[in-house]
């Protein structure tokens, strides 16, 4: 694959600045690894300093695993240089390593539930004293190490009784425990709720600033910015750059990650209009949510709603589909008009709705998949037999096509959404639209909270559908997404629509200004 | 990377939870049948079955109404009024029409009346979008007033031989007729569950109305029909405890109320909705009716009887609680 951008991959970066003078702890050059036929890592370069946060950015199966598996010793390297602590290193254990002072947090625990935190701690190395456990002393230490880490945790608690950040916690001691200069964390937050979360960076912050080198591989935005000193990006086992964070944005990070340009990000969607599938004409709600909205959708291509949050976007289509009541308009699918209907009236005449909340509205988080994506199409004969009985092998292999096709990351077909991501609800709720034949497609904010190769895939759904003829609707309060995924832009401001833009005039600028001249004006006016 | 084993925890301790009430009711039994021998005996064996068959039919009852977020409070003075109301149908249309005519009659006059019951129960939660647990005290309170007025406050006698032999003494299928019925009934309670779109719906609406209702799912009249089939339930009950006691009773289900949300919500349906199969209240109803046979064999006081009730209901909102925890 090409390059996408000529950056240069060797930046030389200006380090944290406990960093500035200190050589690397350790250094990899020319990294090559094959897995049988398959070629994981090529000519990859890295290296951490002490005292820096070295963020590792990229896809799964980018070689993020395979570069730390090499890193402490569990998988041997087929050419190339590693160099640890100035030493030039041949052959490394992982015993040797940890002796070194490498510690890796992997994402699987390998905690033992039964035995205590400190029995955890010292597994494999207890102290001894005259050839018998040295109990006092193991505790006294155990405890320095979990006060310093400032971890509210009894050493003689059992693991099977901790929550889950707990025992990331004790996961984290038991890597500090022995002298320790490099600590390797891989998604370390990717189980832990946010105050959970909060607390983890805290720490890796600490450790930083005791002059630990750390690795730390995540994909969350949030987490880099917070804690990154540089970032390095690999994709199909190649390095691809090392960016200082300041000079790292997001869509650049995405860019250098995805291998698509910011153009590429979002799909090229051909444009084929057909028949005007649903016509609105001047629909008015209640409260003012819209005033005399008017537009039409065709066959084959994609119309964005733009505005911010309240301007009545998602409510117009909320309106369309029969979750909110008008006062006034019309509302034609195919060319015929709709009385007083709701959900079910427009799912019949061809309507798919995926709300924005999809916690709930969207899903309903303790059935099945496969009753979540099979939802909308109980009455269809694929699923049913005349609506009653229901046939559950068809549902079944329906699940696994789906989970296949949206590339669902689930533990089995037996998952309920609450075990899933945020990107795979997501995906879960996309899939009920291709549970039955609809012409319409109307999505409300429908990358929100997902992650970036979620998104993709769900721009991928998108493009399918308008490209195999169907209309599709995307409100979206985030204005990149509905500019480059719509043939025709409408922009809405309090209730109103303010402008439609198309093809070239569809800019970032002039969607800007339609978002806010009117309150300009307005403001003008005060002042004269 | 094995994503899977993130979860295999979490598999692990539901599968433990699934097997702890089987555990449960086996070493009461068991625990029961060491101090008194006699707990363990065939006889007493068909008779932990035939009353728990009984208590079956209002636990499943509420696991309906439970599945949809709801309970249902009512199922007690349904019994009650059905007892009463099916018991003078019966001994009416047997004076007139003889025997099989009056049994017939008792039956769809038994049937009708919790039908009924539960549609009033339905229309209030769906349709009046009165919460159920208000909805179906007031009901309650209401037909269990009526079976003691229409009854004048005293047991209807003169029951056909026929409806209290075929419906209590008789076996079908080797088993006491009550328990034959409750495995029927139950068989076709799964299926309607787990197998049928309107069971589905039930569970969809009770994990989430605003999804179901977006879906195009026709909440209120499922909801309804939710408390039609509680209603139903509970009056098949109804007619076979009046057919065990061989009289119409006015006071018949007054007990049973609490009892029944205890039975469905220890054996694995949840107060939040969504969830519990047909086990629940299988399961359920053997360990409510086996502490309270066991209980009686040891001649512990009777009045003691609520509190073990009482605590079972705490047991199950626990565990629960526990299940929840584990997602």
């Amino acid at each position: 694959m090409m390059p996408v951008l000529s950056l240069d991959t060797t930046l030389p970066c200006e380090p944290g600045s406990q960093g500035k003078a200190a050589r690397p702890l350790l250094q990899l050059d020319g990294i090559c690894k094959s897995f049988g036929g398959f070629q994981a890592l090529t000519d990859v370069t890295f290296d951490l300093r002490p005292g820096e946060v070295h963020v590792l950015f990229g896809e799964n199966g980018a070689g993020k695993s395979t570069l730390i598996q090499i890193l402490c010793g569990v998988q041997k390297f087929d050419s190339g240089r590693y160099e640890l602590f100035g030493q030039d290193i041949a052959g490394l254990s992982p015993a040797e390593a940890r002796r070194r002072g490498i510690s890796v947090v992997f994402q699987e625990f390998s905690l033992i539930p039964e035995m205590t935190v400190e029995e955890n701690l010292y597994l494999g190395h207890e102290l001894t004293r005259a050839g018998r456990l040295d109990k006092s002393e193991m505790r006294t230490r155990v405890r320095v190490v979990l006060d310093r880490l400032g971890f509210d945790l009894s050493p003689a608690a059992r693991v099977s009784g901790l929550r889950r950040a707990q025992q990331q916690m004790v996961e984290i001691a038991k890597a500090l425990l022995l002298e320790c200069r490099v600590l390797v964390l891989d998604e370390p937050t990717a189980s832990l709720t946010d105050h959970e979360a909060g607390q983890l960076l805290a720490m890796v912050e600490q450790l930083r600033g005791e002059g630990l080198g750390i690795i730390y591989v995540s994909h969350r935005m949030a987490e880099i910015d917070r804690l990154a000193d540089r970032i390095t990006v690999l994709r199909d086992g190649r390095h691809i750059a090392t960016l200082p964070r300041e000079r790292a944005s997001h869509g650049e990070l995405v860019e250098l990650m995805t291998g698509r340009t910011f153009e590429k990000f979002y799909p090229e969607i051909r444009r084929d209009p057909g028949p005007v599938r649903l016509r609105i004409e001047g629909l008015s709600l209640p409260r003012g949510l819209a005033k005399n909205v008017s537009f039409e959708v065709r066959g084959g291509e994609v119309l964005g709603l733009a505005g911010l949050a309240g301007c009545g976007k998602s409510e117009v289509i909320r309106a369309a589909f029969g979750l909110e009541k008008s006062s006034g308009g019309k509302i034609e699918i195919g060319g015929r008009r709709l009385y007083h209907h709701g959900p079910r009236e427009a799912i019949a005449a061809g309507i798919c709705y995926l709300p924005s909340d999809r916690s709930r509205e969207g899903l309903a988080m303790h059935q099945s998949i496969g009753a979540n994506a099979t939802m909308a199409a109980l009455d269809v004969p694929k699923f049913s037999r005349r609506g009653f009985g229901l046939r559950l092998k068809a549902e079944r292999a329906f699940t696994s096509e789906i989970v296949d096709r949206l590339k669902i990351r689930t533990p089995d077909l037996d998952a309920t959404p609450d075990q899933l991501s945020g990107g795979n609800k997501q995906k879960v709720m996309i899939a009920r639209g291709m549970s039955r034949d609809f012409d319409i497609y109307l999505f409300d904010e429908p990358t929100v909270g997902v992650d970036v190769q979620a998104k993709l895939q769900i721009y991928d759904v998108i493009k399918a559908l308008a490209e195999s003829g169907k209309a599709v609707v995307v409100a979206s309060s985030e204005l990149a997404e509905v500019l480059h995924l719509s043939h025709r832009l409408l922009v809405m401001r309090e209730g109103r629509i303010v402008g439609l833009l198309e093809g070239a005039e569809a800019t970032e600028d002039a969607v800007l200004s339609l978002f806010f001249d009117k309150r300009a004006a307005k403001e003008e006016r005060g002042i004269r | 990377m094995p994503k899977s084993l993130e979860h295999t925890p979490i598999r692990q301790r539901d599968a433990l939870l699934q097997l702890a009430l089987p555990v449960i009711t086996l070493g009461m039994f068991v625990g029961f049948g060491l101090v008194e021998p006699a707990m363990l005996s065939a006889a007493n064996v068909a008779n932990v079955l035939k009353q728990g068959a009984l208590f079956f039919f209002l636990a499943a009852a509420q696991l309906v109404a439970l599945i949809t977020r709801g309970f249902d409070l009512s199922v007690g003075a349904c019994v009650s009024l059905v007892s009463v109301v099916a018991s003078m149908a019966m001994t009416t249309v047997t004076v007139a029409a003889g025997p099989i005519a009056g049994v017939a009659a008792g039956i769809a006059t038994g049937l009708l009346v919790g039908a009924v019951i539960g549609a009033i129960n339905g229309a209030l939660v769906a349709y009046g979008k009165i919460n159920p647990f208000v909805a179906t005290l007031a009901t309650m309170s209401i037909f269990g007033g009526l079976s003691t007025t229409i009854s004048g406050g005293f047991p209807i006698f003169d029951l056909p031989r026929t409806f209290t032999f075929a419906f209590n003494e008789a076996w079908w299928l080797f088993l006491p007729a009550p328990v034959t019925m409750a495995v029927l009934v139950g068989m076709a309670l799964h299926f309607v569950l787990s197998s049928t779109a309107p069971g589905r719906v039930l569970y969809l609406l009770g994990d989430s109305p605003a999804a179901a209702h977006a879906a195009g799912l026709r909440v209120r009249l499922h909801l309804c029909l939710a408390y039609v089939a509680s209603g139903l339930l509970a009056a098949l009950g109804g007619l076979l405890m009046t057919a065990q006691i061989g009289s119409g009773e006015p006071n018949l289900g007054t007990n049973l109320v609490l009892g029944s949300i205890a039975a469905a919500v220890v054996g694995g349906a949840s107060l939040r909705g969504g969830k519990g199969t047909v086990l629940a209240p299988a399961l359920g109803s053997l360990l409510v009716i086996g502490l309270s046979v066991g209980m009686n064999l040891l001649q512990i006081n009777g009045q003691l009887q609520p509190v073990v009730i009482g605590a079972i209901l705490i047991l199950g909102a626990a565990f629960d609680l526990l299940r929840a925890r584990t997602r």
